[in-house]
């Protein structure tokens, strides 16, 4: 009878657990962990930073849906070597954190599973996201991941000595260069006027800056350099023109810099100009908003300017959120879809970090326009360009291709052997996959 | 040519040498003073520059966050269980093998010898795809076993060895046959004791090389209870924490070699036998 007794309310009780029937997400991502600060925050908007906001987002997806449980594994960035093995062992998670310049690689092997249906189901429209989103994301008519966010390199500007050089208009913005003989200019004016680089950005010890640098500038010659996607061509003009110019800028910028003394360096106020990604903008943000610091009230953002008349263009990557290939029930689906719907209900939060939304419905929101510099930004939402979709390992040729610019960038091989290098090295790259 | 001496009576008795190795060992010193410098600094004063560090105030934030999470003491004994079961695995392993092949006669046992003794050539690269995917069918990934059993094999572990075993004098297992006693009982109650020293060397590296393994564990650990602490902590590091988390880098290192210092500490006398060659003398 006690046994009776003892099994029937054990049997009640896991009935009545929301454990007993919960579906399990596996969700593999990077941004890092941050356990000790947010490992029980459901308060998106009291989180700051990537690991903040992305934990505290689970946290809160986990308590509005009781009956699904999101498992959380975090990889080293970008985790591409754990996917892999995974993908090799047929234990990949459900859901998976993507640059878009990596989607390319896993859909064209047919390792990833589309998603317009899923999407479809949440009613969530490709038209609802910016088109350097929705087009990062977008393979042979198919829906490869959620679009999450757009990231790119960006001038951020210390106020404080653009003044001191007569760079400063009476409004308080910063007077930035519209062609490449003004950024020479204004580089010197100011040089002469405060005693520091004009610029400051990574050219030791890392090679993507370079590539992301000569993709924008590539694109705002309107150059085909990827027009056929499985061979780079950097034997025309646009290419020597672009390196030339990346060479020149050298004259106004600080020299052999590694990433961490390029960030640091314009944050004590070294430079006037940073040349960095989006993810600063929260750091220099908040250091502004202190006092007794060379950023103290001084601090503003903008996309890197046209320096080549044909368009105005930047080059953006972002991260999405893909599912692997893998057998799935249409439970599980459902479940996915409702954690997707939830990132993209949530799409403002995420903006918080510093990287650009891709809803446009949070674009054009007045609530992500009142947050610090946005609106500085924002234009790249229509202006950024991601590499053509249907080329493959672009992180192997940001890789070569920032190798080879860096070179000629530092005097250590001609433009011309650099670019003929570089173009073999990625066609070599290209031709063996 | 006459040995030199390092004791540290004569180095301190020689003022020139001493002057040297200070220098020397304060170079050695000054990254892991920097490292400890950094992971005592708030990540905001370093982002604006690491001069910080010569400067009050000093925090042990970094620590307290490693600390708090709670999956850095699963982190931590799996590193444990590997290392130690590694280490294990291979003196035992090593120790068989090297007696084999120095007092053992059996067919083709040089040839043996020779192909082991490619193993030291083999990159680990160059086997890792067909040996995950062997782990694979065996459903081994995910688990103790699967990260202890890779490095098992030790091909230097048995040249040691058997170096070792080759120089102790044949008449003391002669004299142990006298007795009577069993080629097992001699293995391990005659001449295994007298291996000591090389056991401690093999030991040492192997534990050393089993707490720092990377690659293995990044691809074979892919749960995040099964992370080994290399794994662990890089994982827990956030994107471009080389500027924003330079503090928390620094804290995790330290915790990271703690306890190979731990280790250092206590058999450095067997180290650095091991490092000067003494071991196979």
């Amino acid at each position: 009878m006690k046994q009776l007794l003892l099994g029937t309310a054990t049997a009640g009780l896991l009935a009545l657990s929301p454990l007993a029937s919960a579906t399990t997400i596996e969700l593999q991502r990077f941004f890092g962990a941050c356990e000790a600060e947010y490992g029980n925050n459901t308060d998106v908007s009291a989180a700051v930073g990537e690991c903040g906001i992305i934990t505290s987002l689970v946290n809160k997806f986990e308590a509005d849906n009781p009956d699904i449980d999101v498992n959380v594994t975090t990889v080293e960035w970008p985790g591409y070597d754990q996917l892999n093995a995974q993908l090799a062992s047929r234990s990949a998670p459900d859901v998976v954190s993507m640059h878009y310049s990596a989607i390319s690689d896993y859909q064209s092997r047919g390792l990833l599973v589309p998603l317009d249906k899923l999407l479809k189901d949440q009613n969530i429209k490709p038209s609802d996201f910016t088109e350097a989103g929705i087009s990062s994301v977008t393979k042979e008519d198919g829906i490869y991941a959620l679009p999450f966010d757009n990231w790119t390199m960006l001038f951020h500007v210390n106020n404080n000595l653009m003044r001191q050089a007569g760079l400063l208009k009476k409004d308080g913005t910063p007077i930035l260069p519209t062609s490449r003989e003004e950024l020479f200019s204004q580089g010197k004016q100011f040089q002469e006027a405060t005693g520091k680089p004009y610029l400051i950005q990574v050219s030791a010890n890392e090679t993507a800056s370079f590539a992301r640098m000569f993709y924008t500038l590539m694109m705002q010659q309107n150059s085909t350099f990827f027009d056929d996607p499985r061979k780079i061509d950097l034997t025309g003009e646009d290419a020597k023109k672009t390196l030339t110019f990346m060479k020149d800028m050298l004259n106004v910028t600080a020299k052999n810099l590694d990433y961490a003394a390029a960030v640091s360096g314009f944050s004590s106020g070294d430079a006037g100009i940073s040349v960095n990604g989006t993810w600063l903008i929260g750091s220099y943000d908040n250091q502004s908003k202190e006092s007794n610091n060379a950023l103290s009230g001084g601090y503003s953002v903008y996309p890197i300017p046209q320096f080549f008349d044909k368009k105005d263009v930047t080059y953006t990557d972002g991260h999405g959120w893909a599912v692997p290939r893998g057998k799935r029930s249409d439970e599980k689906m459902a479940a996915i879809g409702k954690l997707f719907k939830f990132f993209y209900d949530n799409n403002y939060q995420w903006a918080r970090t510093g990287h650009l939304p891709v809803v446009k419905a949070v674009i054009n929101s007045e609530q992500f326009k009142s947050l610090p510099h946005r609106s500085d930004i924002a234009k790249i939402a229509k202006t950024g360009q991601a590499l053509p979709s249907a080329v493959l390992r672009q992180f192997a040729i940001q890789d070569i291709l920032g190798e080879e610019l860096s070179s000629a960038v530092n005097g250590d091989k001609s433009i011309d052997d650099a670019l003929k290098t570089a173009q073999y090295r990625v066609n070599d790259l290209l031709e063996n996959i | 040519m006459k040995a030199f001496n390092y004791s540290p009576e004569h180095l301190t008795s020689n003022r020139r040498l001493f002057w040297i190795a200070a220098v020397l060992g304060v170079i050695m010193m000054a990254p892991v003073a920097w490292i400890i410098g950094l992971s005592l600094k708030d990540n905001a004063e370093l982002l604006r520059g690491t001069e910080a560090v010569f400067n009050m105030p000093y925090t042990l934030v970094n620590y307290a966050n490693i600390l708090e999470s709670s999956s850095v003491f699963g982190w931590f004994m799996n590193s444990m269980i590997v290392a130690v079961g590694q280490t294990f695995g291979v003196l035992l392993l090593s120790s068989l093998a090297g007696y084999a092949f120095a007092r053992l006669e059996f067919p083709f046992r040089k040839t043996l010898f020779i192909i082991v003794l490619f193993g030291l050539a083999v990159p680990e690269q160059a086997v890792i795809i067909a040996r995950h995917q062997m782990f694979n069918w065996f459903d081994l990934h995910n688990t103790h076993i699967g990260l202890i059993l890779p490095n098992l094999s030790s091909a230097f572990g048995v040249f040691l060895m058997t170096q070792f075993f080759r120089a102790i004098p044949k008449e003391i297992d002669e004299a142990a046959m006298l007795d009577n006693t069993s080629t097992f009982r001699i293995f391990w109650k005659v001449l295994l004791p007298l291996t000591l020293p090389a056991q401690a060397t093999l030991g040492i590296f192997t534990f050393l090389q089993a707490w720092n393994d990377y690659w293995w564990p990044l691809i074979s650990a892919t749960k995040s209870d099964m992370y080994t602490l290399t794994i662990g902590i890089a994982s827990s590091q956030t994107n471009f924490a080389q500027s924003e988390g330079l503090g928390f880098l620094g804290a995790q290192a330290v915790f990271a070699s703690l306890p190979v210092v731990i280790v250092y500490i206590f058999f450095q006398r067997h180290i650095v036998t091991a490092v000067s060659g003494g071991a196979v003398k």
